[in-house]
C-alpha cells in the first residue's frame, strides 16, 4: 500500500471556473456558489484519490493560484516543482481557451523538462447555447499537446471529477514505470 | 571502512518523509545498493538515522537516482534536536546508473543523521545506500 502525494497546479484564465471546479472535487460535488469574489489569494484544496484495484491512493495538493495577480508575481512562486497540471477554459470563451497555449508555454519553462502529466478541461458545458469552443477541436489541440481532454459544469455539479482522477492515475502510472526503471539499475 | 552498511553502526531510521512498504527507509541502511527507498512525491523529502552510540565520521558515500539538492545534517544529542548543516550538494544528474557522492568530514561526531533532499531530476528520488566511514 503506498499513498503518493501529487502537487496539480490549476491555472487558466480568470473566471472560467477553476477555483469552482476545485471546490466541487473538494465536496464532491456537494456546493456551487453563483457569485462568489475571486480568490484573493492562492488556496489549497487537498484531497485523496484511491487507484481502482491497487489499494494505493495519490493525494492531490492543489493549488489554485487565484485570479488577480499577475502571473510573474503570484503563481510561478507558488508552483515549485509541480506534479500535475490542470489547464481549464470556459467552453463559452474562444479567448480562454486560445490563451491556453500561452498557460502550457509558462507551465513548461518552469519544469525544467520533467515529464508533467496534464488534463485540459473545457469548464461551463452547460452554457451550451453561448458555446464558442467545439469540443472537437478541443479535443485535437489536448491530443497534439499531449493532454487529456474533459468537459465538465462546475454548475450543473458534471464531471467535476474525472479531470482530478485521471491526474491522480496519471502520476500513478508514472511511479510505477520509475520503479522499474530504478530496478534496473541497481 | 567505506562498504559498511550503515546498519553495522547500529544505527536505525527514526523517520522519514514518505514510503512505500515495498520500499521501506530500512533500504539504505541495508549496505545493498539493491534495495532502495524510494520518495512518493513532491519535495522536501528527508530522513533521519539513529546511531546506538556517538559515531566519528570522516567520509559519507551515498548512492541515489535523481536527486538533486541534498542537505545533511547532524545531531549530537540524544533526542534528536538541535540539528546543524554539515553538509549540501547539488548532485550531478545521471541516466541509466546510479549517482555517487561523497561527503568528506574530517571526524565530525554525530548521533542523528539527518537528509534532506530539497528537489530531484525527477518527481520521485530513490536512496539506495548510505555508508560511512569511521569510528565508533
Ligand atoms: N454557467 C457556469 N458558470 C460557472 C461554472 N463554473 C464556474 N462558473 C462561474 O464562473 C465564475 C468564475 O468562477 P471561478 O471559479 O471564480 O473562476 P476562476 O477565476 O477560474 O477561479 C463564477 O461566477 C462562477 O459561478 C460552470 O460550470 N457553469
Ligand atoms: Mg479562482
Amino acid at each position: 500500500m503506498v499513498k503518493l502525494r501529487a502537487k496539480c497546479i490549476l491555472v487558466g484564465d480568470a473566471s472560467v471556473g477553476k477555483s469552482a471546479l476545485s471546490q466541487m472535487f473538494r465536496s464532491d460535488g456537494g456546493h456551487f456558489q453563483k457569485n462568489y469574489s475571486m480568490t484573493a489569494g492562492a488556496e489549497l484544496v487537498v484531497k485523496s484519490v484511491s487507484i481502482p484495484d491497487s489499494g494505493d491512493s495519490v493525494e492531490l495538493f492543489i493549488v489554485d493560484s487565484g485570479g488577480k495577480e499577475t502571473f510573474v508575481e503570484a503563481c510561478e512562486k507558488l508552483w515549485g516543482q509541480p506534479s500535475v497540471l490542470c489547464l481549464v477554459f470556459d467552453v463559452s470563451s474562444e479567448a480562454s481557451f486560445r490563451n491556453c497555449g500561452l498557460w502550457l508555454e509558462r507551465v513548461r519553462a518552469h519544469c525544467q523538462g520533467l515529464q508533467v502529466p496534464g488534463v485540459l478541461v473545457g469548464n461551463k458545458s452547460d452554457l451550451s447555447s453561448r458555446r464558442e469552443v467545439e469540443t472537437a477541436v478541443a479535443q485535437e489541440w489536448a491530443r497534439s499537446q499531449g493532454l487529456e481532454y474533459h468537459e465538465t459544469s462546475a454548475k450543473e455539479m458534471e464531471n467535476c471529477e474525472a479531470p482530478f482522477l485521471s491526474l491522480a492515475r496519471a502520476f500513478y502510472a508514472l511511479y510505477q514505470d520509475r520503479i522499474q526503471t530504478i530496478q534496473t539499475l541497481a | 571502512m567505506i562498504d559498511s552498511a550503515l546498519s553495522s553502526f547500529g544505527a536505525q531510521v527514526i523517520l522519514s518523509a514518505s514510503s512505500d512498504e515495498n520500499y521501506p527507509p530500512e533500504n539504505i541502511i541495508d549496505g545493498n545498493t539493491e534495495s532502495f527507498w524510494i520518495s512518493t512525491g513532491m519535495f522536501p523529502q528527508e530522513f533521519i538515522f539513529r546511531f546506538t552510540d556517538t559515531v566519528k565520521m570522516s567520509l559519507i558515500n551515498i548512492h541515489s537516482y535523481n536527486v538533486k539538492n541534498l542537505r545533511i545534517e547532524k545531531s549530537t544529542s540524544s533526542d534528536a534536536t538541535d540539528f546543524e548543516v554539515i553538509a549540501q550538494k547539488e548532485f550531478e544528474h545521471t541516466e541509466g546508473h546510479l549517482q555517487e557522492n561523497d561527503f568528506s568530514l574530517s571526524g565530525t561526531t554525530a548521533t542523528h543523521l539527518r537528509f534532506i533532499i530539497t528537489s530531484g531530476y525527477d518527481h520521485f528520488v530513490s536512496v539506495h545506500r548510505v555508508a560511512i566511514e569511521g569510528t565508533r
